[in-house]
């Protein structure tokens, strides 16, 4: 009995402490991680409303550093699937308030490698940018491995395959942490890029088996 | 004292010297004689109309006279005007001098003087002689006139000539005119005048009977036709029939359009209805997101919320 009201008190306690977050950044945080799992899983009917909202909670703080946050996010997941993005949203905000780290990151994204400040980027990625600067696939293929975070292991690839020769690994490492997740639209992303990648080399075999379970994948 | 006779007759003498001596100076003095005169060099590129004592005149009284003319050794004419000192003030620096030829009277030099705070002409310059020539303008002017008299002169010069040609065109049309009215008295019927043919006046009787046959032709088409329109069967009362049948359509189709208006009236209502049922959404939504972080609060599995780049 004793030991019941000890971890009810302390369960009142954090109660109390965690309650002062404001109702913009709660919302803002929801709907953005909300975004991230609605694209990632291809729900592209629900997606963009879920930026729209996480954009207006923000905006509502009048943090234009969130807000160039919330954008990079945005292109990191188009990066991540392959996809091509328009960075003038971020270059708007990056002329009104500049910040080093996201702008490293955005030249990370857009494949600008001699550009990125490597001591502003996120640590995660530092290795990666060391291979993409010496175009060193092995290297490259076991940093990615060695990102703890999905998404961020994918971003990696994404930039990887977008703008540097593709590597089978690389690719390979993606589909895995695409399956593992669930994430539809990368994961179809990365396998259509496979199987350009047997095409290119000419493995018919593989490339028709990579197509099949694509479009078994799509039924 | 008994004055002598020669006494008087030396006193007469030299008194009417001194009169006449008086008389003279007092003249010569009017005429200023005295006078201290000043000459100014005027140039003109021509010496046409230029004579030596011309008056210069200034706001219309005479101030002095041209003294001489001369020809300098660029052909520019130099005249030479006497000016006397008490009219040496009209005379300015930035003066104008015109030769002023009226139509009726004699030439003269005017001087316009606008600013007479402006220094004295300075002897030693020669400012220029500028023209005005009423005579040369009104000649000018008339000359156009003229011209067009002589033309009015020559159109009539050539009109008479042709009415008075007896092989001219106004002749011969008289002429004509002549035989046509001996023709007209000649015919029978006013056709004929006309024509001046009998062949052809008959072919025209034959004409106008043959014009009567197809009227009465025309007026049979047109009975046809009045009975195959208004006819009980005709054409007129079946379209009659068909306009009827259109309206009675017409109206019913008001009754659709009523029912459609009815309809979007209602659905704007219900459209009122949709905007509180989305508030009311909105409500339940908030309320849920209010539980959900009340739970939250009580469980402590709050996330951390910090932007970040993925």
């Amino acid at each position: 009995m004793k030991k019941i009201i000890t971890i009810f008190s302390v369960m009142f306690l954090f109660a109390c402490g965690s309650n002062s977050v404001p109702d913009w950044k709660d919302r803002g945080f929801t709907q953005l991680e909300n975004y991230k799992t609605h694209f990632l899983s291809g729900k592209e009917d629900t997606v963009e409303p879920h930026f729209i909202k996480a954009r207006r909670e923000i905006a509502s703080s009048n943090d234009l550093n969130l807000l160039a946050v919330a954008y990079l996010t945005k292109y990191a997941l188009h990066t991540a699937s392959l996809e091509h993005f328009d960075a003038a949203d971020f270059a708007r905000l990056q002329r009104l308030e500049p910040n080093p780290s996201n702008m490293a990151y955005c030249h990370f994204l857009k494949g600008n490698f001699r550009a990125t400040d490597a001591t502003a980027l996120p640590a995660r990625y530092m290795g990666v940018l060391k291979a993409a600067l010496d175009r060193d696939a092995t290297l490259a293929a076991r940093e990615i491995a060695a990102i703890d975070d999905p998404l961020s292991r994918l971003i990696a690839c994404g930039v990887w395959t977008r703008y540097l020769p593709e590597d089978v690994r690389i690719l390979q490492i993606a589909i895995s942490t695409a399956s593992e997740q669930g994430w539809r639209r990368p994961l179809w992303a990365y396998l259509a890029k496979l199987q350009s990648y047997h095409n290119e080399r000419g493995e018919q075999a593989k490339a028709t088996m990579v197509k099949e379970r694509l479009e078994l994948l799509k039924k | 004292m008994p004055v002598s006779r020669d006494f008087k007759v030396g006193l007469f003498i030299v008194c009417t010297a001194a009169i006449l001596f008086l008389s003279l100076a007092y003249l010569a003095v009017g005429k200023g004689f005295f006078e201290n005169v000043h000459t100014f060099t005027l140039s003109s590129k021509s010496g046409d109309g230029f004579t030596e004592g011309m008056p210069v005149v200034f706001s219309g009284f005479n101030i002095g006279k041209v003294h001489a003319l001369e020809l300098n050794e660029k052909g520019v004419v130099l005249i030479k005007i006497k000016i006397p000192q008490r009219h040496i003030q009209w005379i300015k620096s930035d003066s104008e001098f015109i030769l002023y030829r009226p139509l009726i009277g004699s030439a003269r030099i005017v001087v316009n003087s606008e600013n007479l705070a402006s220094p004295t002409l300075d002897e030693n310059m020669i400012p220029e002689v500028m023209l005005i020539n009423d005579i040369n303008d009104a000649i000018a002017r008339i000359e156009p006139v003229l011209e067009r008299i002589i033309q009015i002169a020559e159109n009539v010069e050539q009109l008479t000539r042709v009415l008075s040609d007896p092989k001219g065109d106004f002749n011969r049309t008289l002429a004509n005119a002549e035989k046509i009215t001996a023709n007209l008295a000649g015919k029978k019927s006013l056709l004929e005048m006309a024509v001046s043919d009998e062949a052809s006046v008959k072919s025209v009787h034959e004409a106008l009977k043959k014009m009567q046959d197809i009227t009465v032709r025309l007026d049979d088409l047109l009975k046809k036709t009045d009975e195959q329109l208004y006819h009980q069967e005709g054409t007129l009362p079946q379209v009659n029939a068909i306009l009827k049948d259109l309206l009675g359509k017409l109206q019913r189709l008001d009754k659709t359009i009523d029912n459609i208006n009815q309809i979007s009236t209602d659905t704007s209502e219900g459209m009122k209805d949709f905007r509180f049922l989305r508030s009311d959404i909105d409500d339940v939504v908030n309320a849920i997101d209010g539980v959900v972080k009340k739970i939250d609060g009580i469980v402590g599995s709050k996330k951390d919320l910090e932007f970040k780049v993925p």
